[in-house]
């Protein structure tokens, strides 16, 4: 199976402080990665340096290197890399300003080479990926921010999937959310990996077993175990990892 | 506590809150009544005579138009001036300046904003009057003066340099509310759009300005408010001539304003319709000020409530 995303020694700092030592980690093509971690790990931090986002930070840094397909990210403009690797975060966030339809488009209206015919289809294609449509197609104008929660991070990962990104970055997408709207996520996610490389963070141990084919374990700033995912639980290597999927800590 | 003491401290709030808002408006209402029962004099000699354009106190005729219509102009004119530069400083304050930039830059705003309005009319009077006379007004003059708006000759105090005073004096209010609004704009929303590939100016477009539009609104009505309502600083400076706009409709002639009107003539004022004259002219004005504060809000609430239901 082919790697799609690469870090190598990753580090990153806010300010003095160092969250992230030297991760080297690779991501496999089309395939759903969780990562897992006790809070404040510095899971949030990896994920922002992989579209550039930590280095947003004020006073914050990043060293090593990230290579999409053999490509270092580093080196190319994070307008660019941010288009090929989008992002979900952690408490929806459509734009309140704009139509569930612009909502959906809002990515695509920036690099400005679409047509209106063409983002029309594109609305309607998007919101039936992510199981929506039918539930808003009667008011596409109306405002994004008067969704339900669940809805609201389904139209936000639709948002991030207009784009046709090449990998997609979910912060604990589902950790503000109710069972139902949680699972129909979870369920997404597994049909997204036809198409997209997903990492995804989560705090669920459940839901990383539920739904990633590879287990990424960071403790500390530092990658402790990344393994298949059966493999990770059944078997994990490290008395660390052990303790924290048994629930001993964090 | 028991329920009832919680009940009677939220009642007797409750009291005071309506109390205190009863005073001000009885207030208001007999600043309008005044103004009303002294400028009735003047309303049933002729109540269309203060919307003429001749104000001569020797024959009686006191038309108030000129100093209307400066007044709308030069507000207009300042607002105009002001909101670029106010948009512009903003922004360039929020999201692009470097953090030392911006600490100089709000202490600036800052000062400006407590500068008192004599001292505007000073440093208009005695610095930005012999600039703007050689610098803008004989350049504009001498390329295109032919158009009457900006005709000639070019006397330094002027409709023009009044609303330029005006417009120094409002661009702290507009910049230090549309900064704490842009400022405001929640980081989610902001890291949503650069996500999504953004540049700077893109998150700023398409989420921080729209975030903060409404409030920007209210920043300039109550700008505009302020320089409708600014009398020193203009009176000044705004060459108190009181044939603008009817002798020559150019932005460089001397004109007036009905603040500028009130504050040069009323302490001389003896006779009782002039007297009367120049109270209707204020009342008029505060009619002004009441009605763009009105629609505004009404503007206001109609957007933020079809925000809410859409
Ligand atoms: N803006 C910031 N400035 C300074 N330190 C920060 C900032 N954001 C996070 N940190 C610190 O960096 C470390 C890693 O934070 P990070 O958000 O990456 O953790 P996380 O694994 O995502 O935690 P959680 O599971 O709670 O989301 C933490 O110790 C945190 O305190
Ligand atoms: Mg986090």
């Amino acid at each position: 199976m082919a790697t799609k995303l690469v870090t190598e020694k990753l580090s990153a700092w806010f300010g003095k402080k160092q969250v992230l030592k030297d991760v080297s980690i690779a991501f496999e093509e089309r395939q759903v990665t969780a990562l897992v971690g006790p809070s404040g790990c510095g899971k949030s931090t990896f994920i922002r340096c992989l579209n550039r986002m930590h280095e947003l930070n004020p006073g914050a840094r990043v060293d090593g290197k990230v290579f999409l397909d053999g490509l270092d990210i580093y080196g190319m403009d994070p307008m660019e890399v941010r288009r090929k690797i989008g992002m979900v975060f952690q408490k929806p966030n459509p734009f309140p300003n704009m139509s569930i339809s612009d909502n959906v488009v809002a990515g695509i209206r920036l690099s400005g080479d679409a047509r209106k015919s063409d983002l029309d289809e594109i609305v309607e294609r998007t919101l039936k990926s992510v199981g929506l449509y039918d539930e808003v197609k009667e008011d596409l104008k109306r405002s994004g921010a008067s969704l339900s929660g669940g809805q609201q991070q389904r139209l936000c990962i639709a948002r991030a999937l207009a784009m046709q990104p090449e990998v997609i970055l979910m912060d604990e997408p589902t950790s503000s959310l109710d069972p139902a709207s949680t699972s129909r996520i979870e369920e997404l996610i597994r049909k997204l990996k036809s198409e997209i490389t997903v990492i995804i963070i989560t705090h669920n141990v459940g839901q990383a077993a539920r739904i990633s084919d590879k287990t990424a374990f960071l403790y500390l700033g530092e990658l402790i175990e990344y393994n298949d995912t059966k493999a990770f639980f059944e078997s994990p290597k490290s008395p660390i990892t052990e303790r924290y999927i048994t629930g001993r800590f964090g | 506590m028991n329920k009832k003491s919680i009940f009677f401290k939220d009642s007797a709030f409750k009291y005071l809150v309506g109390g205190a808002s009863m005073v001000v408006v009885g207030f208001f209402a007999m600043i309008f009544v005044m103004l009303a029962i002294r400028s009735y004099p003047s309303i049933v000699n002729d109540p269309l005579m203060v919307f003429g354009s001749t104000w001569d106190v020797n024959s009686g005729i006191f038309g108030g138009l000129p100093a209307i219509m400066g007044t709308l102009a030069s507000s207009a004119i300042a607002v105009a001036f002001a909101i670029p530069i106010s948009l512009g400083m903003s922004v360039f304050f929020t999201e692009y300046a470097p953090r030392r930039v911006r600490a100089a830059l709000s202490v600036v705003i800052d000062i400006m904003a407590t500068i008192p309005s004599v001292i505007f009319g000073i440093w208009g009077l005695w610095i930005i009057a012999p600039l703007v006379k050689n610098y803008v007004q004989e350049p504009i003059i001498g390329s295109i003066g032919f158009i009457p708006l900006f005709s000639g000759p070019a006397y330094g105090l002027s409709l023009f340099l009044a609303s330029l005073v005006l417009t120094f004096m409002i661009v702290p209010i507009i910049s230090s509310l549309t900064i704490s609004l842009l400022s405001s704009t929640p980081a989610e929303l902001r890291e949503a759009m650069i996500s999504l590939g953004a540049t700077r100016w893109e998150v700023v477009r398409h989420v921080a300005l729209p975030f903060s539009k409404l409030g920007i609104f209210a920043a300039i009505i109550l700008a505009l408010g302020r320089a409708l309502g600014e009398t020193m600083a203009v009176t000044m400076v705004i060459g108190n001539s009181f044939m603008w706009p009817f002798s020559s409709v150019s932005l460089f002639s001397p004109a007036s304003t009905i603040t500028s009107k009130i504050a040069s003539e009323l302490y001389e004022a003896v006779d009782m319709l002039h007297v009367s004259s120049l109270i209707e002219l204020g009342l008029i004005l505060l009619v002004i000020t009441l009605t763009v504060n009105f629609s505004a809000r009404l503007i206001i609430t109609r957007i933020s409530r079809r925000g809410a239901t859409q």
